[in-house]
């Protein structure tokens, strides 16, 4: 959803469609975290109205899509990659290679027994 | 010996209290897990890294020096040598006149 993508390019590594599109994903998540969880306790309070409750849940369901961290997907920041990530370095799994024989990773050394 | 409930409810009270938690000894669902959460939102954000070292932003920062903008400037020789050899885009028609000249049905 282009309303919500920055005008211009602010993310600074490997670029392609679902990495902008993630990258908007995070910041619209970020913008609506506290709305989506007060929702979420209105819901989850028993002590509340049941009608409150039920509002409070349709509201929830009618949020953008974006607003869910479900949508949010960790991707490859050096090519993009969106499956076989290692979440701790942000890339994928050849990538992670790549750059850990390189030496780029600090840190990361080839395991040998 | 057995502690009555009152007593309990008591101390529960108290430590509530001590740990800032809310009191509810009836074990209703009050959703206090989710106040409980942390925002990750931030952290969740700052997955990409930005954008950094643009021309713009070296030059809006260090606005004493001179700061050459090859790709730009290759750009603009290129508009140049098109605009000497005819090659310029057509001229923005102002009246609707203008405009229809082209388009009459041949």
């Amino acid at each position: 959803m282009s309303q919500f993508r920055a005008k211009k390019l602010d993310i600074g590594c490997f670029i392609n469609i679902r990495n902008i599109r993630d990258h908007t994903k995070r910041k619209v998540f970020a913008a609506n975290e506290p709305e989506v969880q007060a929702l979420r306790y209105i819901v989850r309070n028993t002590t509340f109205p049941q009608r409150v409750r039920a509002q409070a849940q349709l509201q929830l369901s009618q949020m953008h899509c974006y607003t869910r961290f479900t949508q949010i997907k960790n991707r490859c920041i050096m090519g993009g990659r969106g499956r076989g990530i290692l979440s701790d370095f942000r890339m994928g799994r050849y990538q992670f290679r790549i750059n850990a024989l390189a030496g780029n990773l600090p840190g990361v050394k080839k395991a040998s027994w | 010996m057995a502690v009555p409930r009152s007593r309990v409810l008591d101390l529960m009270k108290r430590q509530c209290y001590v740990f800032r938690t809310t009191y509810n000894p009836e074990r209703l669902r009050m959703g206090t897990r989710i106040l409980r959460e942390r925002l990750k939102g931030t952290a969740v954000a700052e997955y990409y890294p930005p954008r950094i070292g643009t021309i713009k932003q070296l030059r809006s920062l260090y606005p004493q020096y001179e700061i050459e903008d090859e790709k730009e400037e290759e750009w603009l020789e290129h508009m140049q040598i098109a605009r000497s050899r005819g090659k310029q885009p057509p001229k923005k028609k102002r009246t609707a006149a203008e405009s229809k000249r082209f388009t009459k049905k041949k």
